[in-house]
């Protein structure tokens, strides 16, 4: 059997980390094929339901990654996105969610070789964590659920 | 209770008021809210311990901006909503008459917003016993059996949005869950979707919601979904120092933001 592949989605802002994965490009970095890059105006811009959206709709892991705090092309996005997601995130850690499967990072636009590793490290991470099925089969598996019970009655 | 009746009636004829939102004796003795608009009314207004519910979400109603002159009967769960709603600019188009009793059965009538701030400052309340019960438990499982608790309780939800119907701050004339270009949520109430639906309604409270607990106590089905605000609210004070419904001027967490906030879980 082949090798567990995970997809990635990276959100990233135009400004730093999308710049960023551009310069290991021109550089000729390589690293893990797995990321699908969505290129955002800010941090400030990254919902957290586009992060829910992502995992409802198959993927295994998340980056999300912006200019370093100071450095943000809008002044304060980033600032304002990192008390969002650090709320977001524990309130989905207290919901149950694998946490582990969400990375929050800077990579400023000359950090090329930061973001190669970053990526190389969250591939790595993912798979071995496995596919990320919790989310994506609840409706099946609550069905399947409610159906078994109905027969054992 | 009649010094509560007489009150209303004499700012109702001096004109002060045209509209009290109140509590009045409903089925089984239960305290259900009260709109007074005349002294043929008064007689229906009661107040006693059990006058919890948080009125604040009336202020909404276009009845009642109406109204103009609205007097409130302020527990207080009602006046924090009152001040969270007054620092989001959101009761602009009254002009409220705040009243409330206090723990020894003195009627206060404010007579400033800052004086609602200072009662606020001495009477803040604090989690019930139960609620932090409940957050210790879920914080004590693993990760595993917070997921099966949460799920197991929201395959249950029916997407009845009695939670956003009660919450005096889900305010929003048009709210993501009726966005459907993109559709954000599932209509239907699938178990993912509820999730959504909770995450993304504890996530647009975080740091305004102000504990009142009514989200938990209205669910048809008994979910208790204000653990999930009322638990970012500790991580919020702890995180950021910030608390909600305690200042008519402060915003929200959220909205603000300190160059020195912790990032200890970014690479």
């Amino acid at each position: 059997m082949s090798q567990f592949e995970p997809k990635i989605v990276a959100f990233v802002c135009n400004w730093c980390t999308y710049a960023g994965a551009d310069l290991a490009g021109t550089s000729r970095a390589k690293y893990a094929s797995n990321v699908r890059i969505i290129r955002f105006p800010c941090t400030g811009r990254i919902d957290f339901m586009l992060l829910m959206k992502a995992f409802q709709n198959g993927t295994d892991g998340i980056i999300v990654s912006g200019c370093h705090p100071n450095d943000c092309h809008y002044t304060s996005g980033n600032f304002h996105a990192r008390r969002r997601w650090m709320v977001f995130r524990s309130l989905i850690d207290f919901m149950g969610f694998d946490t582990e499967r969400i990375t929050f990072s800077w990579v400023s636009a000359a950090e090329g070789a930061k973001w190669a590793d970053l990526v190389n490290e969250v591939t790595e991470k993912v798979r071995a964590l496995g596919p990320f099925t919790e989310f994506k089969n609840i409706d099946y598996n609550s069905f399947n659920q409610l159906d078994n019970g109905a027969i054992a009655k | 209770m009649e010094q509560l009746q007489n009150k209303v009636a004499e700012l109702l004829e001096k004109g002060t008021i045209s509209l009290m939102i109140g509590f009045q004796t409903g089925l089984c003795n239960d305290p259900v809210p009260c709109f007074i608009e005349s002294a043929s009314q008064i007689s229906q207004l009661i107040y006693n311990s059990h006058c919890k519910h948080n009125l604040a979400v009336y202020l909404h109603k276009p009845e009642v901006k109406q109204a103009k002159k609205v007097g409130i009967f302020g527990n207080i769960a009602t006046l924090r909503s009152i001040l969270q709603l007054l620092s989001e600019n959101q009761l602009w188009d009254l002009e409220l008459t705040i009243i409330t009793i206090n723990a020894s059965q003195e009627l206060i009538v404010f007579d400033s917003i800052a004086s609602v701030e200072q009662y606020i400052q001495t009477n803040f309340p604090e989690l019930t016993d139960e609620e932090k019960e409940l957050i210790e438990k879920i914080n004590a499982m693993s990760r595993q059996e917070r997921w099966t608790y949460w799920k197991d309780l929201f395959s249950t939800c029916i997407k009845c949005y009695a939670c956003r119907a009660v919450c005096p701050m889900c305010y929003c004339t048009q709210c993501t869950v009726e966005c459907n270009q993109p559709q954000w949520i599932k209509v239907s109430s699938e178990t993912s979707g509820n999730f959504e639906w909770h995450t993304m309604r504890a996530m647009h409270l975080a740091g305004r919601c102000i504990n009142c607990g009514e989200c938990g106590r209205i669910c048809p089905v008994g979910i208790p979904v204000h653990l999930l605000t009322a638990k970012m609210n500790l991580d919020i004070k702890k995180e950021f120092g910030a608390r909600s419904g305690i200042s008519s001027s402060n915003g929200y967490a959220l909205n603000t933001f300190n160059p020195n906030d912790k990032d200890g879980f970014i690479k």
